[in-house]
């Protein structure tokens, strides 16, 4: 189960946070301990390196897009790896209906799109679709190409 | 609120504050209502929907109303013709979930959707209809969805499969209808389409072992077509290969082949898949997992950090089952402990505790003091817990070990930190005798500085029952007793019970322990100052050293054999009805009430660990002895000689799952069965096994407790004892059958019929074997053990042990013939070598210490010869090893 996807401005303040299984009175750990976990390592990182980090059962793979920081949470099958093909697909996407890393304000005005795709991607904790051509069409009602 | 965005259309890139700046609910709402304007503005709308998006997910709530109001207002949309609103509106509508009364006006919308031509529309509108269904909507749709799974558009099959996986938890019995289809987009084109396809025809047939087995020989020869679903297949089939075992003839494994040529797939996800099932198979070989281990180690060079982490958490598991298969990556290992990321450092510290030598010790644990100081208290816990092992793998080394921990005690720490370090420390003492008294004396140290009350107290606990055994008891009361001047009163009256323990224990530390007590007298708490009036009545306060009879350390030693929550509902009770008789303890019930299993799973279910700390773990032997001593039939056995884990008696996913605990006592066992009900619609009652044991001639039962109800989901246990020859290692195999009345239950109400019928359920046999009389106990030093234990009982012999698939195999088969515990480490046997030494280490029934020195060779010809020796206190116990061996 990919249970959260969370993106934060650069301040970690909470611009999308989607959670997937997780019970309400467990969010606000989630959401402190990634905001955290992201204000002790994302500093200096480059675009789109993912970091790993992992607490129990659950892993976390989180990265750096523009002004954003990105993270996704994942249990059982969706494992690190798992996560990083979730994420890949998130910041291509992201990069894609932005034009290029988002600013914060970017993002903000990109935001129904940026809900749009993330609601392509993952599904109630499961991946939906990975590929950006797709899921750009897919937001415009578009069938797929390949179709 | 809607001023930031008024703002939008001017010169955007010199805006520098939020679209979504002062954004407030009610605002939003209000604006919300532009959705039921009869000419709609499509726009308007889609940014009205933005901001509620936003506010929904910066985790912001709408009251029942609100959400009703937004979702009557949002189902008007649907009349715009504009496809970018259409969007959000399905959004939207899956965002607001409504209720199941508010569905049904937007349903035959959803449904006209899902009939569209225009695919797009019908892929979003199974997704929401999926979403809110509940079962009857579902019958209704069934049929769309059926042709939807097999639609040649990709979206839309998709749309329609991962919305089975999400039914098939709600509504198992529809979407098990639909596997024809799914069979079918199985074999789809479509990456994605197959990967979705996969995963549903995998749930919807996990239980069928035969059809997974069909479904993954198919796969695993033809194409799949995305590294998602190879990852799946190479799951499923991990599953297969444990299911059937190797061939006993040719030594093969099926699928492996498949296994290892997926370590060459292009995608890493699919390799490091394939990696990790060759590690965990079964009885795995050197063979077998050489190549994994080689592609692993590759990736611990590698620039990207999840690859490294994949790579060393993966060897981190093999090490705990084959460390001497990961001593090759420990040059790569090592320099990962000072890798940036501090999960991948901890996982390569703990890895190579567990691979490393003795003479490595010293020089790890120097590069573990630099790395503790800058990392975090959670990985900390780890690597506390990595050195407790290695303690108790390599005990000569307990002092430089002992003395890591108490440094880090010293150190800055939370609590669950401390506690692992405190409870390392408890467990370390316990096991090893040698480092009782440094273990000791460092948690009086700790415990003077102690921040936290719960530590304290058990350490105090702790101490109470240790103390009084070392050669100096006299010593510890100093630091007991500064805890009753400077602690808070929890402390304080923990202290005070540790006294009364010194006190009861050692009769020449009494009168000064009584001096102290009696200061106690004057504590401001009542609760320390009952415990110390208590305490000097029990032991005699008058202040004459007399022997403590044996009540009183009973009394002040013995657990209370009463379960917390009965005491609790029995006291409840009391004070309701006041009465003038004292409360009487015997009064309580001492039945152990079975947990339901909903609130065992609980903590599973939590994903993270942020929560409360999770109690402090309770042994299971002393439950055990606790749920016994329950028990008037059983309490006549005498003292709980072992307890052996339990052997399932029923396979996985089966109407009643059934295990059996096998308890020894000196004269008697006695099998616990513990059973489950896993059908909601019945309840059994009058639970019991009928045993045969025509085929264990020495034991005759004697008795049976049956379990008067099995609630669905609700654990309980019925018990048979048996009754064998004293002190005889008697073995014997024992068939059973589940005997019960089973009644039908209403799951609606939760009540059941009046009338039951009988039924019974045949369950597997199981046998008690020489082991069961066997106890794992390790030594310290086991030539200091050997030596002291001297030759007198000494019984030397050879084996042939035939040809064996290879020495590790033969040397872990007579472990666990014996039931012993190896010493040392000696347990690993290096790979390629010709010959073997085990160290082992155990208490025979009777309470006879046993040691154990086995000498292995093997030949070209794989052929294996043993030399047995073994001491000890009995040479009827030594006689018996060897038959033990020689009948194994």
């Amino acid at each position: 189960m990919l249970l959260a996807v969370l993106i934060a401005n650069s301040e970690g303040n909470i611009l999308v946070e989607r959670f997937n299984g997780v019970p309400a009175e467990e969010r606000l750990h989630w959401r402190s301990f990634l905001v955290k976990l992201g204000a002790d390592n994302l500093k200096g990182v480059k675009n789109e390196e993912l970091l790993v980090a992992s607490h129990k059962s659950v892993f976390i793979v989180y990265t750096v897009l523009g002004d954003v920081s990105i993270f996704v949470v994942g249990k059982d099958e969706y494992d690190e790896l798992a996560l990083a093909e979730a994420i890949f697909v998130i910041t291509s996407a992201l990069k894609d209906v932005c034009g290029k890393p988002p600013t914060e304000r970017l993002f903000l005005d990109k935001y129904g799109k940026i809900c749009l795709c993330l609601d392509e991607i993952v599904w109630k904790g499961l991946l939906e679709n990975t590929d950006k051509e797709r899921i750009k069409r897919l937001v415009r009602l578009k069938p797929p190409t390949e179709f | 609120m809607a001023q930031p965005l008024v703002k939008k259309d001017d010169d955007r890139d010199d805006e520098e504050y939020s679209p979504f700046l002062g954004i407030e609910k009610g605002a939003v709402l209000q604006e919300a209502r532009v959705f039921n304007d009869p000419q709609l503005d499509a726009r308007r709308c889609s940014q009205v929907i933005t901001k509620l998006l936003y506010l929904l997910n910066q985790g912001e709530t709408f009251t029942k109303i609100e959400a009703t109001e937004v979702f009557f207002s949002v189902t008007k949309l649907f009349q715009s013709r504009d496809i970018g609103l259409r969007r959000m509106v399905y959004l939207m509508i899956k965002e607001l979930s409504p209720s199941a009364d508010e569905v049904i006006i937007v349903t035959s919308s959803l449904m006209k959707d899902m009939n569209s031509r225009t695919d797009m529309y019908r892929a979003n509108a199974i997704r929401v209809l999926c979403r809110i269904t509940d079962g009857t909507l579902l019958t209704q749709i069934e049929r769309y969805l059926k042709q939807a799974i097999v639609d040649k558009n990709p979206v839309v099959a998709s749309a329609a499969l991962v919305s089975g996986i999400h039914l098939l938890q709600t509504n198992p019995e529809i979407v098990k209808r639909w596997s024809n289809e799914v069979q079918e987009a199985v074999q789809s084109r479509a990456a994605l389409v197959q990967f979705h396809a996969l995963a549903l025809l995998h749930q919807i047939r996990q239980n069928d072992r035969l059809a997974v087995s069909k479904l993954v020989t198919s796969l695993t020869k033809g194409t799949v077509r995305s590294p998602l679903a190879q990852c799946l297949l190479i799951r499923y089939t991990s599953q297969v290969i444990r299911e059937s075992g190797v061939n006993t003839q040719t030594g093969d494994r099926p699928f492996y082949d498949y296994l290892e040529g997926c370590l060459r797939h292009k995608a890493e996800m699919v390799i490091f898949e394939a990696a990790r099932a060759i590690t965990v198979l079964s009885g795995v070989t050197t063979r077998e997992l050489t190549p994994a281990i080689t592609v692993l180690q590759l990736f611990l060079s590698s620039s990207k950090p999840v690859l490294r982490f994949a790579a060393v958490r993966t060897l981190n598991k093999v090490a705990m089952t084959h460390p001497m298969a990961v001593t090759n990556c420990n040059i790569d290992m090592e320099s990962l402990i000072s890798d940036q990321n501090r999960s991948i450092a901890t996982l390569a510290i703990t890895t190579l505790l567990k691979t490393g030598n003795e003479s490595s010790v010293d020089r790890l644990m120097k590069q573990i003091t630099n790395f503790m100081s800058d990392i975090a208290d959670e990985f900390k816990i780890v690597v506390v817990d990595a050195i407790r092992s290695l303690c108790l793998k390599f005990p000569l080394k307990y002092r430089s070990l002992m003395n890591f921990l108490s440094n880090i005690l010293r150190e800055e720490g939370g609590f669950e930190y401390k506690k692992a370090i405190v409870d390392s420390i408890v467990i370390l003492i316990r096991d090893i005798p040698d480092a009782k008294e440094s273990g000791l004396l460092h948690l009086c140290e700790f415990i003077e500085d102690c921040e936290f009350t719960y530590l304290s107290t058990q350490i105090l606990h702790f101490l109470g029952n240790e103390g009084p055994k070392t050669s100096d008891p006299s010593k510890y009361i100093r630091y007991i007793y500064n805890r009753v001047i400077l602690e808070n009163a929890t402390v304080r009256a923990s202290a005070v019970s540790t006294l009364a323990k010194f006190g009861a224990m050692i009769d020449s530390l009494k009168p000064r322990i009584f001096i102290l007590l009696r200061r106690c007298l004057f504590d401001n708490d009542d609760e320390v100052r009952d415990r110390a009036t208590l305490y000097l009545n029990t032991l005699g306060g008058d202040g004459s050293v007399v022997e403590t009879d044996k009540d009183v350390k009973e009394f002040l030693f013995g657990s209370l054999d009463i379960p917390l929550t009965n005491m609790e509902t029995s006291l409840k009770n009391y004070i309701q009805n006041p009465s003038e008789e004292p409360f009487d303890i015997n009064s309580v019930p001492k039945e152990v009430k079975s947990q339901p299993l909903v609130e065992k799973k609980a903590p599973g279910k939590k994903p993270t660990g942020l929560g409360a700390p999770p109690t402090g773990p309770t042994s299971t032997a002393d439950t055990y002895e606790r749920i016994l001593s329950s028990i008037p039939e059983f309490t006549s056995f005498g003292k709980l000689f072992k307890s052996s884990a339990p052997v399932e008696l029923t396979e996985a996913e089966t109407e009643y799952a059934v295990n059996v605990v096998k308890h020894i006592f000196d004269r008697h066992v006695v099998f616990q069965y513990n059973c489950t009900n896993t059908i909601p619609e019945q309840l059994l009652e009058n639970v019991f096994v009928i045993v045969d044991a025509s085929e264990a001639e020495e034991f005759s039962e004697v008795g049976s407790k049956p379990l008067k109800s099995l609630p669905y989901d609700t654990p309980g246990q019925t018990f048979v004892a048996f009754e064998k020859p004293e002190g005889v290692p008697a073995v014997g195999k024992f068939s059973n059958m589940l005997r019960f009345t089973v009644k039908e239950v209403d799951t609606s109400t939760g009540e059941a019929e009046d009338d039951g019928v009988e039924d019974e359920y045949q369950l597997e046999d199981f046998e008690v074997v020489a082991a069961d009389y066997m106890v794992k106990v390790g030594v310290s030093n086991f030539r200091n053990a050997w030596e002291s234990m001297g030759p007198d009982f000494e019984r030397i012999d050879e084996y042939g042990l035939g040809p064996r698939e290879s020495l590790a195999e033969a040397v872990s088969t007579v472990i666990n013939l014996l039931g012993m515990q190896p010493c040392e480490g000696t347990e690993v046997v290096p790979s390629n070598s010709r010959s073997h030494s085990c160290l082992l280490s155990g208490l025979y029934i009777g309470n006879m210490k046993v040691l154990v020195r086995l000498s292995f060779g093997i030949d070209a010809s794989k052929e294996v010869a043993m030399k047995l020796a073994v001491r000890s206190e009995d040479e009827n116990v030594s006689d018996t090893i060897h038959d033990i061996v020689a009948s194994g």
